[in-house]
């Protein structure tokens, strides 16, 4: 009985094994940082300096919105789920590579399929695997020379930091939570906390590069949930020149190939999304609790009659609720449209006001 | 010393065992009958494609499959593809299953375990004797893919998930590559097959026993509210093998596949031994 005991031991020794180091190992990665103390002004001044042209490293992001989650089978190539809500509020892995202000390169890389924006010069090729596609567009040669390469939908940790920090005023407390690790590398967190208590967004964390002041991580919390909402991180970065021919780019033989003006005024690639000035939207209030309202039009109709329209929301008071965790959008019976990252009571009051 | 001779003659009678099982599962018509069963799916794949009139639109069924058309090189991955899920733990759960149990309930066992070869080594041989048909029946795929692939489609530069074009030679390296991943993955379900084919003496318990497990494993990975259990699940990286057809290669899920069934074997393998050592055997 003794003897037949010991032989299950290797079994039991490997099993702890195993469980340690997937104890162990996430914690190394997160150990803890001491880096000298720094106001949040110098943090600030730090992002405001940093230069970083050139990079190439894998971005994670993960959005825990509240919608509803659907299973994923099959062999096929998978984008098409994570794209019907838009890529700002999927999660998706993707990798980027820039070079200067004037060479990007993202590629989300879904399952057996891949989207790929390639900027090079005034070049810009869009490119989905999935359809065999490829979106051709000229950027106007004012453009060519902005600074700051930026990756069309796919938004870097960096881009995203420069829009919040861009946002930051009086209506906002900012302040440096604790040393963090992100993809290897030390950094000091900033934190945004709204000062406004009508409003979903419990705090904005960003995590900056201790070293070059690149933003490395920007994650939303949401009131009252756990889990960020919204987080997009690097999960390996790279600071040094890619190879220059990741991004030329020359569509694959038999692939369809699709010539596309760039709208002159704008120099992010948003191509697929022609902007529509037919309804302008307008502000009510402004800071943290702002409501977005848009008066009732040809848009608005082609929202309500899509049928996806009356699986998403839910009926409230007045209207059509679509809620995440954090952005609720209401749509009154008349047809307007009300957005704001506050409860649906504010949206109510708001579409109820005179 | 005879203590020394036996140390070095020992390895000897390793390899010369594992030829011996090598020999006996490749002569079995079973394992040819699994083999041609896995080479005639790219094959009709391939005839489907080619003498249907239209050509499959971009993005409907397995990925790949409105690229065979123009590139016959294609019809290997799609193959790959249909099998990763179910025909290749199909037969790979058939083999593994079958190891121990098998010579259990065809009265051999004793026999094995006669012989100076012990219950430790007669574990490894069996074990790598279902490693090289984990790698056998993915190159059946892959091959027979390739060579009606040939055969029927025109052949040119391949286009990779990025959109990037590689060379033939290239590609048929990729295809390799692909290949090596999957059978890197079915490792794992050749462990659990053992050492569930040591719990029974009815091989065809074991072989059913793992065959379900792969299909639950891959209904859990499917279903995103257990997303915390995902990275734990053996089948969780079947279909990364996409990574491999990117420029430049993303290795991160070749590596991730290659711990996860790594330290499926190390468990399974122990358990197996635990089992298998302190068994009682009776036939």
């Amino acid at each position: 009985m003794n003897r037949a005991w010991k032989r299950w031991v290797p079994a039991g020794v490997v099993v702890a094994v195993i469980a340690s180091a997937a104890i162990a190992v996430p914690l190394t990665a997160s150990a803890a940082v001491d880096l000298p103390t720094k106001t949040p002004q110098q943090v600030l001044a730090l992002v405001a300096r940093s230069h970083v042209g050139s990079l190439s490293g894998t971005i994670e992001q993960t959005s825990n919105l509240g919608l509803p989650q659907l299973p994923t089978t099959g062999t096929g190539s998978d984008s098409a789920a994570s794209s019907a809500l838009g890529l700002l509020s999927s999660s998706y892995t993707a990798r980027v590579y820039l070079d200067g202000p004037t060479k990007a390169r993202a590629q989300v890389m879904d399952k057996l399929a891949e989207r790929d924006v390639i900027r090079n010069g005034s070049d810009v090729w869009l490119y989905s695997s999935r359809d065999n596609t490829a979106i051709h567009s000229t950027l106007p040669a004012r453009t060519n020379k902005r600074p700051g390469a930026t990756t069309g939908e796919v938004k870097t940790p960096g881009e995203l930091a420069t829009k919040l920090l861009a946002a930051v005023d009086s209506t906002t407390t900012v302040s440096v939570g604790n040393d963090t690790r992100v993809a290897g590398r030390t950094a000091y967190d900033l934190v945004l906390t709204p000062r406004a208590t009508g409003t979903l967004v419990g705090s904005v964390s960003i995590a900056v590069d201790s070293e070059t002041g690149l933003p490395l991580s920007v994650q939303l919390a949401a009131r009252g949930q756990k889990d960020p909402a919204f987080s997009v991180a690097f999960s390996s970065l790279t600071l040094a020149a890619p190879s220059a021919d990741v991004f030329s780019f020359t569509p694959p033989v038999g692939a369809k190939v699709k010539e596309q003006a760039m709208p002159s005024h704008q120099g992010a690639m948003k191509p697929l999304r022609p902007e529509t000035d037919a309804v302008k939207p307008s502000m009510i209030g402004s800071g943290w609790d702002a409501v977005l309202s848009m008066p009732a039009g040809a848009e608005t109709a082609k929202l309500t009659s899509s049928p996806l329209f009356g699986k998403l929301t839910t009926t409230v008071a007045g209207g059509h609720l679509f809620h995440t965790a954090l952005v609720n959008v209401l749509v009154t019976n008349d047809g307007r449209v009300f957005a704001g990252s506050v409860p649906v009571e504010r949206l109510q009051a708001v579409a109820s006001a005179p | 010393m005879p203590s020394s001779q036996l140390l070095r003659s020992r390895p000897a009678v390793g390899w010369a065992l594992l030829a011996s099982e090598l020999s006996v599962l490749f002569r079995r018509r079973r394992t040819w009958a699994m083999l041609l069963a896995l080479a005639a799916v790219p094959i009709l794949i391939a005839l489907a494609v080619r003498l249907s009139s239209a050509t499959p639109p971009p993005g409907r069924g397995p990925a790949f499959l409105d690229q065979i058309t123009q590139n016959g090189l294609f019809v290997g991955a799609v193959g790959l593809i249909v099998c990763v899920p179910l025909f290749l733990p199909l037969t790979v759960g058939v083999v593994a299953g079958d190891t121990i149990a098998g010579e259990a309930s065809a009265g051999t066992l004793r026999y094995l375990l006669v012989a100076p070869a012990g219950r430790v080594r007669l574990l490894l041989v069996k074990f790598a004797a279902a490693v090289v048909f984990c790698v056998a029946a993915t190159l059946a795929v892959a091959v027979a893919g390739a060579a009606i692939g040939i055969a029927l489609f025109p052949v040119g530069p391949v286009t990779l998930l990025s959109g990037d074009t590689i060379s033939v030679g290239e590609s048929l390296l990729r295809s390799l590559l692909v290949a090596a991943y999957i059978s890197v993955s079915l490792i794992g379900l050749s462990a659990i097959g053992l050492f569930i084919s040591t719990l029974t003496d009815v091989p065809v318990g074991a072989m059913a026993s793992t065959i379900v497990l792969a299909v639950v494993s891959q209904v859990l990975d499917s279903l995103p509210q257990l997303d915390w259990l995902h990275p734990w699940l053996f089948s969780h990286y079947w279909l990364g093998f996409g990574d491999l057809l990117r420029q430049p290669i993303s290795w991160d899920s070749f590596g991730n596949n290659a711990i996860l069934q790594a330290a499926y074997v190390l468990v399974f393998a122990a358990l197996a031994y635990g089992r298998f050592s302190s068994k009682d055997i009776l036939s």
